[in-house]
């Protein structure tokens, strides 16, 4: 077998790393409290449990709410950004470009710990309003990074040959730009939706006494009985991620397909 | 020239530092068929998108039809252009392509729109075409598009930046006959942005050639070709043999001048084009003007001799580099490939005739 090694080696890497999310549902549908070998039997009971839970339901309406704005918020941002980097020159264009797509790899815990310095110095309370502050923080470069395959692709001719037809800028946008970058926004939307909702480090750091939901799950690890709880949380989110991120895929693809572009690979 | 539709007043243009008009004035006749030609960069697109109003000029005057232009924008401008990459709306059926422009015509009901589009797409040979993917189109099908979507909306002037350049040479070749004979059959003023001389020589009525933001010359194909005004349009223009010369004017006796490698020829002032003046100056020969003689052929001709030094075989044509006696650097000659013509190896002495009235003559610069 050609690169036999290689191979054994790939799949023992992603075993390593999939198999604990594997376990989540194993024990989700698992009929006992102890998160531990035999299993016991096939039960819906912790999956209704979650229904009873009002602090539960808050932290999901909350985190909902922040990500549903933080989708919005940081893909409008993203739209300006990858529009101007695909229309415009102008000095310092790389540098800026750069400065924006840094959060992209800089350490989670240091973007949070900083941002509860300054907003403590400047005196603004923690809310969900810095919770948001944060993940556009942190989700605006992954929106650009889609959204700009999309500007890139829209041939400039196109807005032109709209407007020397006779239409206006708005409705060129409307008609001609909008169509064609729409698979991308929506991508972008979803992607942005799905970081926000599962971000632990910035919410815990900048989340005031209403909890988002990753940070409501860490305070209930602490209870014992609660474990199996969480873990039919655990599996819905995945499941939820895995569509969102799956559509968000699709969408971007039928955009390049549509503008007759080439895929230059995004980043799933 | 007709009726002008287009009037160009010293039109300049700056990016910046960067002078990429300087100081167009011509002016385009109703119904012409009118070619921007140059290498890129000599600011003939940039030209095409003044005219279209996508670039705005520094100074200067465009006029539409008498209409000053300024402060137009290209929606509200008389004139349609056709994109070098065509611009086609992937998004769209071929038929809402071409319709595009009819969607703010409220003086047309649904049905006479289809009626239009039906018909525009019949005149570019796309008839029931209508219902496609316009992605779904081949590079010629999508340039008869661009015509169709641009000619629907019936402009004062069809701009073409480029059209045929991404065509390979067969299809590229059907569509300058295509769209010569689109423009007669609509009578619309086309101005086409090309960099094939070829191209714009057997296209149009006029063509203006475009040096570094200047009209070099702006005449037809005809006089382009036969009397450049000077040596920058000779070159690009076809192939042109320069030989030195020396010079004399003398009034009422035409121009005398001592050709190297060719000798004394008295030239038409018609043939200066660019004025003469006495001294040194430059000749131009085209390579068809001159003949090689085979054998004992006799000619009234004037004849010259030489040596053949280089030679191209083309098919129909076989192309001599001939070291006439006197120069170094050898002339081209052209020979149609006809009966009793071998081609001649190189090192063969041969004859050469030419004649007095197919010199140009250029000042020494």
């Amino acid at each position: 077998m050609r690169g036999g090694w290689l191979r054994i080696y790939a799949l023992s890497y992603l075993v390593f790393l999939y198999a604990p999310i594997a376990l989540l549902p194993i024990f989700a549908f698992n009929d006992g409290t102890v998160i531990a070998f035999p299993l016991r039997g096939f039960t819906l009971q912790w999956f209704s449990e979650l229904t009873q839970i009002p602090a539960l339901h808050t932290a999901v309406a909350n985190s909902l709410m922040i990500a549903v704005i933080t989708a919005l918020v940081s893909t409008l941002l993203g739209i300006c950004a990858a529009r101007a980097a695909a229309r415009y020159d102008f000095p310092g264009k790389r540098g800026i470009m750069g400065f924006i797509m840094l959060p992209l790899v800089l350490p989670e815990i240091i973007v949070a710990v900083s941002l509860l310095v300054v907003l403590l110095q400047i005196g603004i309370r923690l809310s969900a309003v810095t919770v948001i502050l944060g993940h556009v923080l942190i989700c605006t470069p992954f929106c650009i990074a889609i959204l700009n395959s999309s500007f890139q692709n829209l041939d400039k001719s196109l807005e032109e040959a709209a407007f020397d037809l006779g239409e206006t800028r708005l409705s060129t946008f409307r008609l001609i730009t909008l169509p064609l970058v729409m698979p991308g926004i929506i991508s972008s939307l979803l992607i942005a939706f799905t970081i926000s909702l599962d971000e632990f480090i910035i919410a815990f750091f900048l989340t005031g006494n209403e909890p988002t939901l990753p940070v409501y799950l860490w305070g209930q690890l602490r209870f014992p009985q609660k474990i199996p709880v969480v873990m039919a949380l655990g599996t819905l989110l995945v499941a939820l991620s895995v569509l969102l991120l799956t559509l968000a895929e699709y969408f971007r693809r039928r955009g390049i397909a549509r503008t007759g572009g080439k895929d230059t690979g995004g980043f799933l | 020239m007709t009726r002008p539709i287009i009037t160009l007043r010293d039109v300049q243009k700056y990016y910046g530092d960067y002078h990429a008009l300087r100081g167009i004035t011509a002016e385009i006749g109703e119904g012409e068929f009118f070619s921007l030609l140059g290498p890129s960069g000599c600011g003939k697109t940039t030209l095409l998108r003044t005219i279209a109003g996508f670039e705005d000029i520094t100074s200067g005057a465009v006029l539409l039809d008498g209409q000053p232009m300024e402060g137009v924008p290209a929606n509200r401008r008389p004139t349609n252009m056709v994109f070098q990459s065509y611009a086609i709306f992937p998004h769209l059926s071929v038929a809402e392509n071409v319709g595009f422009g009819l969607r703010r015509r409220t003086d047309l009901d649904r049905r006479a729109k289809q009626t239009l589009v039906e018909e525009a797409l019949t005149m570019v040979g796309l008839g029931g075409y209508g219902a496609r993917a316009a992605h779904a189109l081949s590079g010629g099908q999508r340039q008869r598009v661009a015509l169709a979507r641009a000619l629907i909306l019936k402009p004062k002037v069809l701009l073409l930046d480029e059209p045929l350049s991404a065509l390979d040479k067969k299809l590229r070749e059907q569509m300058q006959f295509e769209l010569r004979r689109l423009q007669r059959q609509v009578g619309i003023t086309f101005v086409l942005v090309t960099h094939d001389q070829e191209e714009a020589l057997i296209m149009s009525d006029r063509v203006a050639v475009m040096f570094e933001g200047q009209i070099a010359q702006l005449d037809s194909p005809q006089n382009l070709y036969r009397r450049p005004l000077n040596r920058q349009v000779a070159d690009f223009i076809g192939v042109m043999n320069f030989l030195p010369a020396t010079v004399s004017v003398e009034d009422g006796q035409g121009i005398n001048a001592d050709v190297a490698g060719l000798g004394r020829a008295v030239i038409d002032p018609e043939q200066a084009p660019g004025g003469a003046t006495s001294g040194a100056a430059c000749v131009g020969i085209r390579p068809e003007m001159m003949s090689i003689l085979y054998e004992n052929e006799q000619t009234d001709r004037r004849i010259a001799e030489g040596v053949v030094e280089e030679r191209a075989y083309y098919g129909d044509m076989t192309y001599y580099d001939v070291r006439l006696d006197g120069i170094e650097k050898p002339v081209t000659i052209s020979m149609k490939n006809i009966v009793g013509r071998p081609v001649l190896d190189r090192g063969t002495a041969t004859r050469v005739s030419w004649d007095a009235r197919s010199l140009v003559l250029f000042n020494a610069a």
